[in-house]
């Protein structure tokens, strides 16, 4: 059968299911795929050959000496070491932190009745529509010398001379909770909206206080939401830059204060490189080690069943 | 009683969130209104003077210019690939459709820091050193995953039953997408479009390494004059925003959803 005989076939045959007729032409995400590809993931994958690439101050081409000496330099430096551990303490208290008071503002959008849920979903999200830089500008007065709590207790007479809020680890982890709140707050509340109504309604009936049904009952069947929250939380806590930037003491460096560093300032293009794997991989590793413990609870609990 | 005491001091902490998530963003607002050089809380005496101040920065106004043109632009670009890409996803049956729902995800899962450092890094590699044309290229990667996040959430809710029906009546393919499928996922499209470029007009982590001296972007503008001055016309520029957004927050609530906006992010 020639190819014309086929078109008139086809044309005239009746219209076959839109979805496979269509299927055979998913070729309509290629351009989004060429743009990922070469925008996002040859770009990364150059970097992590680079990181490869024995550090000179001022190249930033590609050769093809590979050596893992940058590797060497990192993991034997105490220095390197001390701040990636500081790095994973304060993302780690960042998302403990979130996760704790995001239950608790997502238990309330749950509870909230319908005319103020709305109103709750919007003081909660709306933060995170308002650029880091603002939010961060916004702790800076709140927490300043001259800020609103050393002014108020000032003014109360609890203390005579501003404490010292800002430039120190505290202050990072206050700005990184303000930051990432909302992103644990949003899987959470989705997760509890797929909670059937009838189970709390079934807990009170069998006797279980309001507070023992919305901790015990209808927080854990959020748990999939909270998991999720801790993994996103964690990875870009792992990663923020600006607050540790203009909130963090001297010594509150972060591993992103060295990557900009080495990438703005040294031109140490070869050792920023290095930092980035190093900075992918532990998030990737810590955040696998999350999602595994709990796919083993989730399968543990299932048989139990 | 025990109940009665729990759930006050569960309200209790509730309000105290909202009250921590509002706090830094009320204050730069009143903050914006001092009359004095140095910040204080509260200002001792009101003026609005430092509105003016902001808006004669020639570095913020710039700025605001730069990330506008980006946004805009970054989201003209990145509108029509992005729906092509969700449409493509939801009629896809093919094996390969995890992979593909993943690799378009990659661009929020990839830090942003990572994502500027990587392009400067590649585009230096390929010689190309204009800032515009460097901000355009990481922007697109911000705006892209919103709005097939949001066109495939509208996609999801259409009834199959009116794509049969235009089948039925005999349309093409073509003709169904253009007009039956387009016109009903437009709502999701233009919340897609908004908040990418909110997003994109906000960006820091992506922008700071694809600025130069000359083209800078508002927030990272910002972000520098914060490192070494304190006066309150960054109060007024932020609170500026703060208001923008705040409009733009409530017009995407009553158009999509802010939940589900961001819902599986």
């Amino acid at each position: 059968m020639s190819a014309v005989d086929l078109k008139t076939i086809s044309s005239s045959a009746p219209a076959a299911p839109w979805r496979a007729q269509f299927g055979s032409s998913s070729f309509l995400v290629v351009p989004g795929c060429i743009v990922i590809v070469a925008t996002l993931l040859i770009p990364l994958a150059y970097v992590l050959l680079l990181s490869l690439n024995r550090s000179q101050s001022g190249v930033i081409d590609l050769n093809a000496n590979f050596t893992m000496a940058n590797y060497t330099k990192f993991f034997f430096s105490p220095f390197y070491l001390r701040v990636l551990a500081k790095t994973i303490y304060i993302a780690a208290l960042t998302t403990a932190l979130c996760a704790f008071f995001g239950a608790i503002l997502a238990m309330a959008i749950w509870r909230a009745p319908a005319h103020l849920r709305g109103l709750i979903v919007i003081v909660v999200i709306s933060p995170l529509l308002v650029s880091i830089v603002t939010r961060t500008f916004g702790w800076m007065i709140v927490l300043g010398d001259n800020g609103l709590i050393n002014s108020t207790l000032i003014w109360l007479g609890a203390i005579s001379h501003p404490l010292s809020l800002m430039f120190n680890d505290g202050a990072v982890i206050v700005g990184l909770v303000h930051v990432f709140l909302p992103l644990m707050v949003l899987p959470i509340s989705t997760a509890l909206d797929r909670v059937d109504p009838n189970i709390p309604q079934a807990a009170n009936t069998l006797g279980a206080s309001r507070f023992v049904t919305a901790t015990q009952v209808v927080l854990p069947l959020a748990t999939p939401g909270i998991v999720g929250g801790i993994t996103i939380v964690f990875s870009l806590a792992m990663s923020s830059y600006i607050t540790p930037a203009l909130m963090g003491g001297p010594d509150s460096g972060m591993i992103t204060t060295l990557i900009y560093q080495q990438f703005v300032v040294t031109f140490n293009w070869q050792f920023g490189a290095v930092l980035v794997a190093i900075l992918l991989t532990v998030s990737l590793v810590l955040v696998g080690l999350v999602l595994f413990e709990f796919t083993r609870r989730t399968r543990k609990w299932m048989v139990r069943q | 009683m025990m109940d009665r005491i729990q759930l006050y001091s569960f309200r209790i902490i509730a309000y105290a969130l909202y009250v921590f998530l509002l706090a830094p963003l009320v204050c730069i607002v009143i903050v914006s209104f001092n009359y004095e050089p140095v910040q204080s809380f509260p200002p001792s005496s009101w003026s609005f003077r430092w509105y003016g101040a902001a808006l004669q920065n020639a570095n913020f106004t710039n700025g605001a210019m730069v990330s506008a043109l980006v946004a805009f632009g970054a989201t003209l670009i990145a509108t029509p690939i992005g729906v092509l890409a969700a449409v493509g996803l939801w009629s896809s049956t093919s094996r390969v459709k995890p992979a593909l729902e993943a690799l378009f995800v990659a661009p929020i899962v990839v830090p942003g820091l990572v994502t500027g450092i990587s392009l400067l890094v590649a585009l230096s590699a390929i010689e190309i050193r204009a800032a515009p044309i460097k901000l355009l290229v990481g922007h697109v990667l911000i705006v892209m995953p919103y709005v097939i996040r949001t066109t495939l959430a509208s996609l999801a809710q259409i009834n199959p039953a009116l794509k049969e029906a235009a089948e039925t009546l005999g349309a093409s393919p073509r003709q169904t997408l253009f007009q039956i499928i387009l016109p009903l996922i437009r709502p999701g499209i233009v919340a897609g479009m908004i908040f990418g470029f909110i997003l994109s007009f906000d960006d820091v982590n992506v922008s700071l390494f694809l600025v130069d001296a000359r083209t800078t972007t508002l927030p990272v503008s910002v972000m520098s004059y914060l490192q070494y001055s304190f006066d309150p016309s960054v109060a007024a520029i932020s609170s500026l925003l703060i208001g923008f957004t705040f409009l733009i927050t409530v017009a995407l609530e009553r158009l999509f959803g802010l939940k589900r906006l961001f819902a599986g992010h």
